[in-house]
């Protein structure tokens, strides 16, 4: 578990998170994936989160779940998200699925979901305030 | 990647890496029965081994039960020679008698056996078996004395020579199968009849039931290597990526288009949870269909504690742990057939199928 690929990475850049997920994540790597987000969240007193999960294999009720948790608590601790990199099959099979997403925020991509962030949130990758 | 052996029949044998994913599991069976550790690993090797040296005669499908059955069977071999043992401890003369005088007895037996499982067949499968074996009648005069067909006399005479081993290893034993499910589940394995065996679940029942556990491993020997299923255990949640990537795999090799593939994976991936939060050990079964058109189906199967409410389970809302819902309603929409069988206490069977085209 500690050696190997990484399974994900969480960059700052200014006052936004950028968690990208590298690969499928089993549901305890994506446990842990929420944990060290929340984690960053708090000790880099970030503005804004954006998720990458084109990575993802599948993106089913315990992912859509997790995705929606972590907006919430990155909410609660001052934080936006946005969920970017969803593929269209993902997306035609969320909806499919019948899951909830009203509450997550998404974008195209890492551009859309910057420009996002900078419109709603004041957040930016320029340097932090 | 090639290894030693004959080209041919090593193509439908488990890989090393089926025979090292079973080793948890026989761990976890030995380990549960025997404490000291150095006579567990004993024991699993030896499962292991033997194992190994069957997996070319057993289904694909079957090659976890099997290993549950040889896991099992090792270590009652073990208790067996230790409570010999003890009994003879106390006694200070040679114990090793010869042992030729048995074998006398050991014939007789076996022919009193045939004998009775002769007697258990009907008046007209033991007459053209006999006609046959014995008489060495061909099928196509036969089939001309019967009114039918040399190919249903040759398939007839599988299923009494199938049914005979059956009824000759009950007679060997001197049992009566404790449930009426032990015979159709013997004679399916018996007679090496995949569709039969897929029927009756006749994995499951061999996780059940020890006689049919004990008498599947002479049996099994019997079953011809088909066309491979995929199979995947499935006891942590890294089990259910290998699930839902095994099945993208085979989808794809099916020629489902990309959507398609997402939701099969999809699916397994809920189904698959359900197997690792709720049960200790179970599989998923992927298999090619090619009718009546071409299509993929998938079985979950776990020994678990079943579902109660299985209607209840298939709403949306339901949830049992976590507040997470069990998923099986969203699985349900993502595939054109889906089939729940449960029953509490001994653990469920999820069987959903996908067609090529469909909607
Ligand atoms: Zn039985």
């Amino acid at each position: 578990m500690t050696s190997g690929p990484r399974l994900f990475s969480i960059l700052r850049q200014g006052s936004i998170l950028i968690a990208s997920i590298h690969t499928a994540l089993d549901d305890s790597q994506l446990e842990r994936f929420r944990e060290d987000l929340i984690d960053r969240i708090g000790r880099d007193r970030a503005k804004g989160v954006i998720i990458d999960v084109a990575a993802l294999d599948v993106v089913d009720s315990f992912a859509t779940r997790t995705l929606r948790g972590i907006a919430e608590m990155a909410r609660l601790r001052g934080a936006q998200t946005v969920v970017v990199g969803i593929q269209p099959d993902v997306a035609f099979v969320i909806v499919q699925l019948g899951m909830d997403t009203g509450s997550l925020v998404t974008a195209l991509d890492l551009e859309e979901g910057l420009t996002h962030l900078a419109a709603t949130a004041g957040a930016s990758i320029g340097p932090a305030r | 990647m090639a290894a030693a052996g004959r080209a041919d029949s090593s193509r439908d044998r488990p890989s090393p890496a089926e025979i090292t994913a079973l080793i948890p599991l026989v761990r976890r069976i030995v380990a549960s029965r025997v404490p000291d550790r150095a006579t567990a690993d004993d024991l699993v090797q030896e499962t292991l081994t033997r194992v190994l040296a069957a997996s070319g005669r057993v289904e694909p499908g079957m090659l976890e039960p099997y290993a549950i059955v040889t896991a099992r069977n090792v270590v009652a071999s073990l208790w067996r020679d230790q409570d010999r043992q003890r009994r003879n401890q106390h006694r200070v003369v040679d114990l090793r008698p010869p042992e030729a005088p048995d074998e006398d007895v050991l014939v007789q037996e076996d022919r009193q056996a045939v004998a009775e499982a002769l007697t258990r067949l009907t008046d007209r499968e033991r007459a053209t078996l006999l006609a046959h074996e014995v008489s060495g009648q061909d099928t196509r005069s036969l089939a001309a004395e019967l009114g039918s067909t040399a190919g249903a006399v040759a398939a007839q005479l599988n299923r009494t020579r199938a049914r005979l081993r059956v009824e000759y290893l009950l007679a060997v034993e001197r049992t009566e199968p404790p449930t009426d499910r032990c015979r159709p589940v013997l004679l399916a394995i018996s007679g090496g009849d995949r569709r039969r065996q897929r029927e009756v679940d006749a994995a499951r029942h061999l996780l059940e039931c020890d006689l049919c556990a004990r008498l599947s491993e002479p049996l099994m020997g019997r079953g011809r290597a088909r066309e491979a299923d995929v199979r995947v255990p499935v006891q942590s949640d890294a089990d259910v990526v290998a699930a839902r990537s095994a099945a993208r795999e085979v989808a794809s090799g099916v020629g489902f288009p990309p959507t398609d593939l997402t939701a099969i994976a999809t699916a397994v991936s809920e189904v698959t949870r359900n197997i690792v939060k709720f049960a200790d050990a179970g599989e998923v079964v992927i298999e090619v269909l090619e009718e009546p058109r071409r299509g993929i189906r998938i079985v979950a199967r776990d020994v678990g504690p079943g579902i109660p409410d299985v209607d209840r389970a298939l709403r949306d809302g339901y949830s049992t742990y976590d507040g997470l819902g069990l998923g099986l309603p969203g699985a349900r929409r993502l595939m054109d057939e889906f089939a729940i069988v449960s029953e509490v206490g001994r653990g469920t069977t999820v069987t959903m199928t996908k067609w090529v085209g469909e909607r």
